[in-house]
């Protein structure tokens, strides 16, 4: 089965990668979307004071 | 002259780097005029497989963004350090771990065990986490091996200068692209577009070295907008903090958060707010020093909001 990876996608805030698959005339079989990224804000802005929380999860996306 | 080959990537990062950049306005004209940019994610459509593709040292100036938080992340610094002749840590993420450094109060379980299961929003009864490697029915597919620890850019890579900031201010990265263009950059090693001094040194706020009895949060006060911060008991990290942000944050009534870096003479960032805040902490003896000091709700989390992995301490133990 043919395979086309864009990797990454680009113009986008943040990461991602799509495997397209072709069956044997060509035609999309299937496609993956995936996120290869991951930064855990729902762990470490555990513990941290609530006032400071509007100066950490701004950098969830700065753009 | 021939143009400067630059290319910009980002990796555990948020984007706020690249707006900065985007941020020079009609400037980025100028850049173009001194610069083809051959892979920029954010803003142009290039494939890793075209940066695979360069010669050793085809790009002059790579500037890059981001903490190395994955096997991407590191392959990436890896790629990108060997097809450029100047590295550059771009922000606070690639310099010191950032924001997304905070995570190394947990490991890749400690992180993944929250994600993935225990966040309230979260309905993921079979356990499905993100696997290296999977197979569906037309093939394999991979992801990044994602680390116990995140890295700063320089625990991953040899890298010729830094240039700090969450994100760094415009015109210190006019300032620092002026100098790439006309090959004016300092000796490898260096920090670029920072001021010598702490933020405290831009702080327009009076400091009458008075002593604080008590700290308190920001919520808790309105603060008096001529008054050192630190001196009215909210706890700013400009001491210890790398000026050349031009004091925006204190210049808004809120306390320095350090996204600079320790300064030039200083190791580690909050052993250097621990010695600033018990330099003013009025207090006798030890209990009056332990009452005061436990005003300070999140000590980690603040004197190291920007830079745990570049710390002496790099992670917490779990």
């Amino acid at each position: 089965m043919r395979r086309v990876t864009i990797d990454p996608i680009t113009r986008l805030e943040g990461h991602g990668k799509i495997e397209i698959f072709l069956d044997e005339a060509g035609e999309v079989a299937n496609a993956y979307f995936q996120v290869p990224e991951l930064r855990g804000f729902e762990r470490f802005c555990e513990g941290r004071p609530v006032e400071e929380l509007p100066r950490i999860t701004p950098r969830i996306c700065g753009v | 002259m021939a143009k400067l080959k630059l290319a910009l990537y980002w990796a555990a990062t948020c984007g706020g780097c690249e707006v900065a950049v985007l941020d020079l306005n009609e400037k980025i004209l100028d850049v173009a005029a001194a610069a083809d940019i051959y892979l920029w994610p954010v803003a142009m459509d290039y494939k890793y497989k075209d940066a695979e593709a360069w010669h050793d040292k085809f790009i002059d100036v790579c500037l890059f963004n981001g903490a190395i938080r994955n096997s991407e992340g590191e392959h990436l610094a890896k790629l990108l350090r060997a097809k450029s002749k100047v590295m550059v840590a771009f922000g606070s993420c690639a310099c010191f771990g950032g924001i997304p450094g905070l995570a190394n109060v947990a490991d890749r379980e400690g992180v993944f065990a929250r994600v993935y299961g225990e966040t309230p929003s979260t309905d993921n009864s079979d356990g499905t986490r993100p696997q290296t490697s999977f197979t569906v029915p037309e093939g394999e597919l991979t992801l990044p091996y994602f680390y116990d620890t995140v890295k700063t850019l320089g625990q991953t890579v040899p890298v010729d200068y830094f240039l700090p900031g969450c994100p760094p201010v415009t015109k210190q990265i006019w300032a620092v692209v002026q100098a790439i263009v006309a090959g004016q950059l300092p000796p490898p090693g260096s920090f670029v577009g920072v001021a010598e001094k702490s933020v405290c040194e831009e702080c327009p706020r009076v400091k009458e070295e008075k002593k604080v009895t008590a700290f308190v949060r920001p919520h808790q006060v309105i603060p008096q907008p001529e008054k050192c911060l630190l001196e009215q008991g909210l706890i700013c990290c400009g001491p210890a903090t790398r000026g050349g942000c031009g004091a925006q944050c204190v210049n808004a009534n809120m306390p320095c958060r350090g996204c600079y870096g320790p300064t030039e003479r200083v190791t580690d960032q909050g052993a250097k707010m621990l010695s600033a805040i018990a330099s003013i902490i009025d207090a006798t003896d030890e209990a009056g020093v332990k009452k005061v000091v436990d005003q300070i709700v999140d000590p980690l989390g603040t004197f190291y909001r920007f830079g745990l992995p570049n710390s002496l301490l790099t992670r917490v133990r779990v």
